[in-house]
């Protein structure tokens, strides 16, 4: 919210002396004026000889957050929005659809957490191959590990195919490929930029890929975070809050599905948790953990939070060539 | 766009946020000297606020490939732009093989082993085999070798480029009377670029330098560190920090490898580890800096041979292969050139 100077343009009521009565108060932004305890000034406004325009002024500046607030919604029109607007986008392996009930929900943030070479990258790409495919629209993909492959994304899509697909296949690989968006970001600034600049893309209506944004990926999260977690100072937790602050403004705005994927590691007693700590785990909507049996080569994935499916029952999948 | 979404110092964003500045677009409209006198901050500080602000709320619409942001690809451009790159053979074809035809470029990949597995061995053969001229089918790079051990040896450097010159040849083959001047072993070694590392802050410091000196030396294709971990298994108490240093250090690894599109190969240590009422043998480092890398490969011994096992890789599967490392470097097992091993 702007500082107080800034409305002086657009309401003349808020002038300089009006300003400067509030910074007395040590009222300088909009927000300051939101924690100060209204009765408390109209009281102190009428000791003033201008007693009259102050409270005007006050008045004006209450009317400005009363514009600010959103609208509300009833339950029934939620429930609508949620049937027609936020779908289930397919990662392309029935196993962890049938877990996550249906797929990736848009408007939410959905983890994918595991130990080192669990396949977490190997579901990213599978999922952004499938979504890209069902044209529902464009994929962002966010690399922080030098781990995006479009050379396995090819030979997932060869994989794929089959006789019913009358599509050609260069062209078929072409369309999915390019509505696949790979970025790379190396640290958790670059990330705050991009996501805000992604915001504001949305908003101005991408024209040239002729779609939106459906999917955003980003593989890894802890990546970024790990360097400036701990320590004394409270930046980085700040950091990653706003990060995920913004993640879920982001899906819920522009009804926009997240993808993030978090690494493991040992807490108390050897036990593999998520990484990131207790502040992070309310960030996502549903996490889902991987693990991998390297000599049976097959892949568990377990819920271990979500909206409305149960937690806790794994199911297995395998990673193919 | 919130205030402490800025790189800037934890004391300006409280100054800011206490001087009524929350968004990004209250910053929008004030000047220098209004600013550094509501935050009672100098002039030149103002200025910085303003300049990192102002980078950072710019919206660029125009008629770009892509709009969603700036310096994204689509995956087909990084295809085809992928199928165009080279790889860095390390010696052995059955170990390129299983590697997707030797170390890529724009990937960092950590090599981990047992001490005399031959991780030097294979650190040194990646410093000349990444000079190959093009016209042979190498990269024709210069090589960056850090080394924290000590453990590199320039006599050895010196035999491994004349063995992998006059295999170049010989699979071209080409007389060795025609061997131009820049295809001497001298050259290959003039051509690696040293550096001896006494502790971690100047692996660090090092490391911060080096996107510096890789803009002076474009040509450079590879950085190998060898090792790692030495350094820091030595001098670190607490481990939090140590996780959070690293960290720090493998995203500055990643984005020198984007960005100069070279390749990074870190050697690691072994270290045991308890799990599930036994001892076994897993990298060092921890189980953070595992997912610091994009490629693993462990070295270990089987019987008297050495293998070679791709444990991580985002796009190859867990494979193993028998190397050898013989006195012209890493080549394919034959069972003429078994080493004993030293017990």
């Amino acid at each position: 919210m702007p500082p107080l100077k800034n409305l002086e343009v657009e309401f003349p009521i808020i002038d300089a002396n009006f300003q400067l009565f509030c910074a007395s108060n040590g009222i300088f932004s909009v927000e300051d004026f939101l924690v100060h305890d209204i009765y408390a000034l109209t009281v102190l406004a009428d000791r003033e000889a201008n007693s009259e325009v102050l409270k005007q002024g006050i008045a004006q500046v209450h009317s400005i957050v009363d514009k600010l607030h959103q609208p509300w919604f009833n339950g029934l029109e939620l429930l609508e929005d949620v049937n027609q607007n936020k779908y289930f986008l397919s990662t392309g392996c029935e196993g962890i659809d049938k877990l996550l009930g249906g797929g990736l929900r848009q408007g939410q943030l959905t983890e994918i957490v595991g130990p080192s070479s669990s396949g977490k990258t190997q579901v990213c790409l599978c999922t952004a191959l499938h979504v890209a495919d069902k044209n529902l629209g464009a994929v962002m993909y966010l690399d922080t590990c030098n781990s995006f492959s479009p050379k396995r994304i090819a030979d997932m899509i060869s994989q794929y195919s089959n006789d019913f697909i009358k599509e050609g296949k260069e062209r078929r690989l072409n369309r999915i490929m390019r509505s696949i968006i790979c970025r790379s970001v190396f640290d958790i600034f670059e990330l705050l930029g991009v996501l805000n600049e992604l915001a504001s893309a949305s908003e101005h209506k991408v024209k040239n890929l002729g779609t939106r944004l459906c999917l955003l990926i980003i593989d890894s999260i802890s990546f970024l975070v790990t360097p400036i977690l701990g320590g004394k100072d409270s930046q980085g937790r700040m950091l990653m809050s706003s990060c995920g602050t913004l993640l879920k403004k982001l899906a819920n705005e522009h009804n926009i599905s997240v993808l993030v994927t978090n690494h493991m590691v040992r807490g108390e007693g050897g036990i593999l948790k998520p990484a990131l700590g207790e502040s992070w785990k309310s960030i996502p909507h549903v996490q889902l953990q991987l693990s991998c049996d390297r000599v049976r080569n097959i892949c568990q994935a377990t819920v271990l939070k979500h909206t409305f499916m149960a937690s806790g029952v794994p199911a297995e999948f395998a990673i193919h060539e | 766009m919130e205030i402490s979404c800025l790189p800037i110092s934890a004391s300006h964003r409280a100054k800011l946020l206490s001087a009524g500045y929350t968004t990004l677009s209250s910053l929008s409209s004030v000047s220098p000297p209004q600013l550094s006198r509501d935050l009672n901050v100098a002039l030149q500080e103002a200025v910085d606020i303003l300049k990192v602000s102002s980078e950072s709320c710019r919206v660029e619409v125009q008629d770009g490939a892509v709009e969603f942001c700036k310096g994204a690809q689509t995956a087909w451009d990084m295809l085809s732009e992928e199928q165009a790159l080279r790889h860095i053979s390390t010696g052995s074809g059955d170990l390129d093989s299983i590697l997707g035809g030797g170390i890529h470029c724009k990937e960092v990949t950590e090599i981990g082993g047992v001490p005399g597995i031959g991780k030097t061995q294979l650190g040194i053969q990646l410093a000349i085999n990444v000079q190959i001229p093009y016209d042979f089918g190498g990269l024709g790079g210069k090589a960056i070798y850090i080394d924290t051990e000590g453990s590199f040896m320039a006599e050895r450097a010196y035999q491994i480029a004349e063995a992998s010159i006059l295999d170049t040849f010989d699979n071209f083959g080409c007389q060795l009377k025609e061997i131009p001047e820049k295809l001497k072993a001298e050259s290959f070694l003039a051509n690696i670029f040293y550096f001896r590392i006494c502790s971690y802050t100047e692996q660090i410091a090092l490391i911060n330098y080096l996107d510096q000196f890789l803009v002076e030396h474009k040509d450079v294709k590879i950085v190998i560190i060898d090792s790692v971990t030495f350094h820091f298994r030595q001098d670190f108490d607490d481990l939090a920090l140590r996780t959070r240093v690293l960290g720090g250090m493998s995203q500055k690894l990643m984005n020198l490898a984007k960005k100069f599109s070279l390749s990074v190969v870190l050697m690691n240590q072994v270290t045991t580890k308890f799990t599930e009422g036994s001892f076994h043998l897993t990298l060092a480092l921890g189980d953070s800096w595992s997912h610091s890398c994009t490629n693993r490969v462990i070295l270990y011994w089987n019987g008297n041979d050495r293998y070679a096992y791709l444990d991580k890789s985002p796009y190859l599967r867990p494979a193993s292969v028998h190397f050898s490392v013989t006195g012209k470097g890493i080549r394919d097992a034959t069972s003429q050139c078994k080493r004993v091993r030293m017990m």
